[in-house]
């Protein structure tokens, strides 16, 4: 028996439901993580964009 | 450059560090020639369309010119931009210098030597005739090498050695687009090269084109499958997922505040990374892949939409309370409207995978009507906007040369993309309308394809008028960027910033405890769960968060790939369909070097105006043996599937090659007069069969003897011809040109399944009886 013989007889619309169940378990996490996250902590971390050039301290001369 | 110095003062414990803008100067400048190159590459083509005559190089026909187009404008505009967008964000982001100079500096000019690589082969017909995946096995390893080896070590490096705790969104967009950019390359692009073969077998490496020369591993149904989930995602993860991160830092920087819902951008980015890799099978609807995958591909299309249109709200919504900046600043208007374009893309993507518009769509240029809102809308203006927004910080000039010229690049753009998508939106649906047609006696309305070519040619001039006003605006940009780069100082200021470096040790902090007061064990932990603390550490772990990506792609991946590959009801085998002869191997790697695949298509689908227009439909069996397959994505000219069935006659061949518009006036396909007058080489053909037999095609003498056979098929061929056309001036040599190994695999096409099956007790030596017969298909 091989692989392709074991494969051959699995009903292929499993595959997709699976999938599916898969997706949504996924989805449910990631919007439970989004959820719960502190608004202070995600505030901060949005506004890293703006933050990035504002400790300049020095400026050096170089080719 | 490349310095990076410790401040010596434990107290602060602060690190004093600058940033490597030098790298990213470089691909800005690449980003624009090879965006103008690869513009210029597509006006060049839409002028071919409609004036055929424009074809005048085999060189430079549309055949080969096309692949160069698309490479040029993925892998090398938007390839450059992605680059310029991760080595200027990803600094900035991590509070760090990129990892390694050197690994930048091989980056760039290794990915460079790639895309000129790219543009001397792909117009000599060295190609690998899978769309977006062209490039041959040597190129294909130096991507793998620059891609994976210098850019995706040193970005992984950086993010590791970076200075701010937490990882934005960007970089995740652009961790999944390195995760899944490899994986797709890889798995796409597993081949055998012929020279290398020779090689082992021979001790010689053969000629340049047959070193060149590699067949796939897979065949027929699962290389269609591989090729379109790797072109599907080729385009999530290298058009769309590292825009998306260019869009999350430089959309806020340019509108100066945060992005609207940093929460939403969590959203947009799993669903992405989850849903996009199903996708691919959309494009092969109504083909010989099994239904069950691409109705799989359909669900997840479908479900694209919302993260897709999640992301585009949380773009357009950062500009709230900032909408009058839009009016007056040139740089958010491209931001703007290319977010708009990305909404308007991913709306019609899930569209058009529905089967039935699909139906009506495919094959036809409401196909490149989307791709082209997609790339010169989406990825083209949120590019220019970036790099009109970057060139005054990166040449330090404090402004740009002439805020009134990014306007009059910002219109004239605009007017060209909409003169070229709504042009070619009409000629698409106009084109699918007639294929279907039937007048009242149910016989097909427009049965001469070409009656359904010349009525395009009016959407043809405008597109291509379209198409010379985006690169007229693309050149005016390119003057206003130089113009901005010569006002630079003498030598550029390199700011020194400071920040401490990460403790190896990070408190996180207690870790939750659960809110609930009355619940079983199970509740207190689903609680704990539920307060996300266990992905806030994933978001500052990019190891793990790497991991976890490569998981969520590889998982959707296998789900699809393994059932393709191991099912065998998926490819129910023919016994009449049999490896196509020495002569007819060369003929297809003709037809394949052409790029012939791109206007025509090998699949008749299941849809009664098909049948009636080409014949039988396809069958999953009748591709075993075609690597790579040819299935094609559009019809400029009609589908070849059957072409052996419906014109065998080998003088026709000969002669529409020679001069197309002989037979079809108005034809647009340019004169192939180089395949009758060119040689053709048969001292390559018997390595490519020993190729093609190490991989599994069941060839028997043909091993041995694929020179001998091929030219006696030639013969029987070349005397028909003569035959055929007495008082005709035909070279003596007719049986040594090319042409004749193409008619050769021509009339082979769709042929097997007509023809009578080999009794069984005979059906075992049934392939090499094929390869000896020769001419007898």
């Amino acid at each position: 028996m091989r692989l392709t013989d074991i494969m051959s007889h699995m009903a292929l619309s499993v595959w997709a439901e699976i999938a599916l169940v898969i997706f949504q378990i996924v989805f449910v996490l990631v919007v439970a993580r989004v959820l719960f996250a502190p608004k202070s902590e995600v505030r901060r971390i949005a506004s890293l964009p703006l933050d990035d050039e504002s400790d300049v301290k020095l400026f050096e001369e170089v080719e | 450059m490349g310095f990076e110095f410790k401040s010596s003062g434990s107290a602060s414990q602060l690190e004093s560090f600058s940033y490597d803008d030098a790298i990213v100067r470089k691909f800005f400048w690449a980003t624009l020639i090879w965006g103008i190159v690869a513009f210029l590459v597509g006006v060049i083509l839409a002028v071919q369309l409609a004036f055929p005559q424009a074809n005048f190089l085999p060189q430079v026909a549309f055949g080969r010119l096309r692949p160069l187009h698309t490479n040029a404008a993925i892998f090398a505009f938007a390839g450059n931009a992605i680059f310029t967008a991760v080595y200027y964000s990803t600094q900035r982001l991590c509070k760090a210098r990129m990892w390694s100079d050197t690994l930048s500096k091989l980056h760039f000019w290794g990915w460079q030597l790639i895309i000129v690589s790219a543009a001397l082969t792909l117009p000599l017909g060295i190609t690998q005739g899978k769309e977006y995946a062209e490039l041959e096995w040597p190129i294909d390893l130096a991507i793998a090498v620059v891609w994976l080896g210098f850019f995706g070590t040193n970005f992984l490096m950086t993010l590791i050695k970076r200075r701010e705790r937490h990882m934005y969104v960007a970089l995740w967009f652009y961790i999944a687009s390195l995760v899944a950019v490899t994986i797709l390359h890889v798995f796409n692009n597993l081949w055998i090269p012929v020279g290398v073969v020779q090689f082992l077998q021979t001790g010689e490496f053969g000629s340049p084109s047959t070193l060149l020369k590699s067949y796939p591993l897979y065949a027929g149904v699962q290389d269609a499958f591989m090729q379109w989930w790797y072109g599907h995602n080729a385009v999530a993860f290298f058009l769309t997922t590292p825009f998306l991160g260019l869009m999350y830092y430089f959309l806020p920087k340019a509108a100066n505040r945060p992005v609207f819902s940093y929460k939403l951008s969590i959203i947009h980015f799993w669903s992405l990374v989850f849903i996009y890799i199903w996708a691919g099978p959309h494009h092969l609807h109504y083909t010989a892949l099994p239904q069950w995958a691409s109705t799989l591909g359909m669900v997840f299309s479908l479900m694209l939409w919302m993260p897709s249109w999640g992301g585009m709200i949380n773009g357009l919504l950062t500009l709230r309370g900032a909408w009058h900046k839009v009016a007056s600043d040139p740089v958010l208007k491209f931001f703007v409207v290319g977010v708009t374009f990305y909404g308007m893309s991913t709306f019609e993507g899930p569209l058009l995978s529905v089967k039935t518009v699909n139906a009506l769509s495919h094959y036809t240029d409401w196909t490149i009507a989307h791709v082209h809102s997609g790339t010169l809308g989406w990825n083209s203006f949120m590019t220019f906007g970036m790099l009109y927004w970057l060139a005054p910080r990166l040449f330090q000039t404090g402004k740009i040369h002439s805020e009134k010229l990014i306007s009059m690049h910002f219109w004239i753009g605009t007017v060209g993309i909409l003169l070229y998508v709504i042009s070619i939106y009409t000629a698409g649906i106009t084109q699918g309308l007639m294929w279907r047609a039937f007048d009242e006696s149910g016989q097909l309305s427009y049965p001469e394809f070409i009656e359904t070519v010349t009525r395009l040619m009016p959407f043809y001039w405008i597109r291509a008028v379209g198409g010379t006003l985006f690169l007229l605006s693309a050149c005016l940009g390119g003057y206003n960027l130089v113009m901005t780069w010569l006002a630079r100082p003498k030598k550029y200021e390199v700011p020194v910033h400071e920040a401490p470096a990460l403790s190896k040790v990070y408190d996180d902090g207690p870790p939750p405890q659960s809110r609930l007061t009355a619940n079983a064990g199970i509740g207190h932990a689903g609680d704990r769960f539920l307060q996300g603390h266990w992905h806030r550490r994933w978001e500052r772990l990019p190891v793990r968060f790497t991991v976890w990506v490569v998981i969520g792609v590889g998982t959707a991946s296998l789900f699809e790939i393994i059932p393709t590959f191991l099912i065998k009801s998926n490819i129910p085998t023919i016994s009449t369909v049999l490896p196509y002869t020495p002569l007819e191997v060369a003929g297809r790697d003709i037809y394949v070097a052409e790029g012939c695949y791109n206007c025509h298509s090998q699949m008749v689908r299941p849809i009664y105006a098909e049948t009636q227009r080409y014949g039988e439909y396809s069958k999953p069996g009748e591709f075993v043996y075609d690597r790579p397959f040819q299935w094609g994505s559009r019809r400029i000219g009609p589908d070849l599937a059957r072409e052996g069935v419906n014109n065998p006659n080998a003088s026709w061949h000969y002669q529409h090659f020679e001069n197309p518009q002989v037979f079809t006036t108005g034809s647009i396909m340019p004169s192939y007069k180089h395949l009758v007058e060119g040689d053709l080489d048969y001292g390559q053909i018997q390595s490519r069969i020993r190729a093609l037999a190490m991989i599994g095609t069941p060839y028997g003498d043909a091993v041995k003897n694929a020179e001998s056979m091929a030219r006696e098929q030639a013969k029987i061929i070349a005397d028909d011809i003569r035959a055929q056309m007495p008082g005709f001036v035909l070279p003596e040599d007719l049986e040594d040109k090319k042409v004749i190994a193409l008619i050769a695999y021509i009339k082979r096409l769709g042929t097997d399944i007509y023809r009578t099956p080999e009794p069984a007790d005979a059906a075992a030596e049934a392939a090499p009886a094929a390869a000896e017969e020769g001419g007898a298909h």
